[in-house]
């Protein structure tokens, strides 16, 4: 943990991880006997549903819930599915969990109906296989027609402390990149392609063949929101409105390039695994292992009161079970020992002005809490910008009454979002 | 399915910088120990007996309050402590038991907790609690006759009621050297001026003060000062006088940077301080009270909400 400098004058510096040198290779994790996916659609009635409990899959199938929607994942392993039940994700979101039981190492066998839909590669084959890969690449932005995507970013650069997971892509990857890239401009028509690397990976970067741009070694300067309104901010307001930047990780592009090359799809997610004693490792595993698979790898036991943080220090989330898996976005797992866990409290903003100082977005933080406090968050947002967040979580971390503000956030904005949805639905 | 393993689940972000309130609290009596101490040892045990008074008190008004009010004790966060040693640093040594007890209560109860406790006083209450107690017996404040006890090697006359009463002329044979190592008749822990600055130039670069209200107010002291040395010098005392006495020192770095009743943004901190400045000097050459501080201090608490309104653009708002 980065704990404040003792010179407190100048604003606090979070820096990013900048990857060895001498990185060592990847850890190969196995699942054991099953592997778990929540996929993002309510459950419904068990009759509605595509799957069943007891139907085979294989590996690199599309596994959804109901036709009608283009959420879904893809199975990484072959086997037979055990159990298809309810599962409340973050915020109250509704999510099915599929759990299956993983076939023997001999009998794996593999989907092919991506194999005929690789020779000619489209947009719509692209979201309609690829969605599930490792980095989660969104193809939806491409079909929204009231917001043109004029650019696509591809993000060498990891947007949360402690992760070297797309760094890994950049420095020994860098040809699947370019076929990544190559293949994503085909596809989308697209000839504005932007790689963004951290300052040290510029010279590795530059064989891309998409234009390079560097981002600071100072968080949150990797962040999207933050990358968007630099890339953005020469332009007019009226362009900067309607134009749109698609966002793909330097791992998806791999994992993209790769698939339309071989027809076949690697669901091997590379996740930064940092252990209690503050070891990073990078580990490659299949989406939907387990979280336990992980830890006896490693030999690394969990006590009560210990914290696993998927994704970084800074926006991860905390999960309570050790069956919880990895998915495709899962850059970071962090494992915190019940004695490194700063307690929050309730104590009320003293008006001390650092949350407003480290703020990317410039908001009043020092304000916009009281209204939070007091649950006005209409007032909040009319008055003190509460959309304008890029959620960093930077003001939480330097908050000297520890007041949890960052969640005081999120939960202002779900709630507004909630009652929006609900109104809309409503009218 | 059920393990028994109970992880700890919390919101993002999972690290803290390790800041918290005792610790700037334990840095802010830290600090003022530079200009106490050499206070003591001017004023000897007496002295030694306001300031410990004037802590312990503030900090039980706020456990009493606390339990009163039924709310969780807050004392551990050194609040108290804090405003209890603000207090007695502006206090004269011979000041009575019952006057501390009394202005703590003032402090802590009618300054702070009334208002919802830390972080929600509209005032600095150390400051309030002075000016109440200040204007209710006036004549123990008069640092001439409070003191008049004691033997000094310097000029035993409070300097602004010198220059006050007498003018410039009168107040020319100060030195400033030795107005700055604390020559001076005045309150406990306000008149030795080179450990004032050392505690605030200590503060301020660990961050628990900021140092945009500390400069801008003596900049608006120093340039009012000058204005009016300039319009009249045989009335009005130069601007290093006017920096180096009375509650000047003490306010610039201890009393106006005060969190809850400062702004946050860096032009209205600018404002503020040189607001704060400016009418200190024009409250002591003007005005009919001796020391402008306190009353420029409460005068800019009240201002803060205002001039903290000028404040940049937020990320997506505005072109």
């Amino acid at each position: 943990m980065i704990k404040r400098s003792f010179f407190g004058l100048v604003k606090p510096k979070l820096q990013y991880e900048i990857i060895d040198e001498a990185q060592a290779e990847p850890v190969s994790i196995k699942p054991g006997k099953q592997i778990r996916l929540y996929i993002d659609q309510p459950y419904e009635n068990a009759g509605e549903m595509l799957l069943k409990t007891g139907d085979q899959v294989q590996c690199g199938q599309k596994i959804a819930i109901s036709d009608d929607t283009a959420e879904y994942l893809l199975s990484s392993k072959s086997g037979q599915i055990s159990k298809i039940s309810p599962f409340v994700g973050i915020l109250g979101k509704k999510l099915t969990s599929v759990t299956i039981d993983v076939d023997d190492a001999s009998s794996q066998s593999c989907d092919e109906s991506f194999k005929s839909a690789c020779q000619a590669p489209s947009l719509e084959n692209a979201r309609d296989f690829l969605a599930g890969l490792p980095g989660k690449p969104n193809f939806n932005v491409f079909f929204d027609s009231g917001k043109p995507v004029k650019a696509i970013v591809v993000l060498g650069a990891d947007d949360d402390l402690l992760g070297i997971t797309n760094q890994y892509f950049i420095k020994n990857n860098i040809i699947a990149i370019k076929t990544g890239i190559a293949l994503l401009c085909k596809i989308t028509g697209i000839s504005n392609a932007i790689l963004i690397v951290p300052q040290h990976l510029e010279q590795v970067a530059g064989s891309s063949g998409a234009i390079i741009k560097t981002v600071d070694s100072e968080y949150p300067s990797a962040h999207p929101e933050l990358i968007m309104q630099h890339l953005l901010a020469s332009e007019d307001g009226t362009s900067k409105a309607k134009s749109g930047i698609a966002f793909f990780s330097a791992e998806a592009v791999c994992a993209i390039g790769a698939a339309y090359t071989t027809g076949q799809f690697s669901l091997e997610k590379m996740v930064t695994f940092v252990s209690k004693d503050g070891n990073k490792r990078l580990v490659s595993v299949p989406i939907g292992t387990p979280l336990q698979d992980i830890l006896n790898e490693f030999n690394e036991t969990l006590n009560d009161g210990d914290r696993v943080v998927f994704g970084g220090p800074m926006k991860g989330d905390s999960v309570f079970s050790t069956d919880y898996p990895v998915f495709p976005d899962t850059d970071i797992i962090i494992i915190q020992d019940k004695n490194q866990i700063t307690e929050r409290s309730d104590i009320a903003c003293t008006n001390c002005g650092e949350c407003v100082r480290v703020c990317p977005a410039n908001m009043q933080v020092n304000q916009l809490i009281r209204y939070l406090d007091a649950g006005q968050y209409e007032e909040a947002a009319d008055q003190y910008d509460l959309f304008s967040c890029i959620e960093c979580g930077f003001c939480s971390y330097v908050c000297e009454s520890r007041i949890p503000v960052f969640q005081h956030i999120r939960l202002a904005k779900h709630t507004l979002e909630s009652m929006k949805a609900a109104e809309e639905s409503n009218a | 399915m059920h393990s028994t393993l109970k992880l700890t689940v919390s919101h993002a972000p999972f690290w803290h910088n390790g800041s918290s309130i005792s610790t700037k609290s334990w840095n802010i009596l830290l600090a003022s120990l530079l200009a106490v101490i050499p206070g003591c040892l001017q004023y000897g045990i007496s002295a030694i007996g306001v300031v410990t008074l004037s802590i312990a008190s503030a900090i039980i008004w706020e456990m009493l309050i606390n339990l009163i009010s039924r709310r969780p004790i807050s004392v551990g966060d050194g609040n108290a402590a804090v405003i209890g040693m603000m207090f007695a640093m502006m206090l004269p040594a011979t000041i009575p038991w019952w006057a501390v007890v009394t202005g703590t209560f003032f402090a802590v109860v009618i300054g702070k907790e009334i208002f919802g406790g830390i972080g929600a006083n509209p005032f600095n209450p150390a400051v309030l609690a002075m000016t109440i107690v200040m204007l209710s017996w006036a004549d123990l404040f008069d640092f001439n006759a409070a003191l008049l006890n004691y033997q000094f090697d310097f000029n035993a006359v409070y300097p602004l009621v010198l220059s006050k009463s007498f003018g410039a002329l009168a107040v020319a044979d100060f030195d400033l050297i030795d107005l700055l190592f604390g020559k001076q008749i005045g309150g406990i822990g306000s008149t030795f001026g080179i450990g004032l600055i050392a505690g605030g130039v200590y503060l301020m670069l660990r961050g628990y003060s900021r140092w945009e209200v500390a400069v801008s107010f003596l900049a608006g002291i120093f340039a009012s000062a000058l204005f009016f040395n300039i319009l009249n010098p045989e009335l009005y005392a130069g601007p290093g006088f006017h920096l180096l006495t009375g509650y000047t020192l003490i306010g610039a770095f201890f009393l106006a940077t005060e969190d809850s009743s400062s702004p946050v943004n860096f032009i209205p901190m600018l404002i503020y301080g040189l607001f704060g400045g400016i009418l200190t000097v024009m409250i002591r050459n003007i005005g009919v009270h001796i020391d402008g501080v306190l009353y420029a201090i409460l005068i800019i608490n009240l201002v803060n909400p205002i001039v903290d309104k000028i404040r940049p653009k937020a990320l997506g708002k505005g072109v």
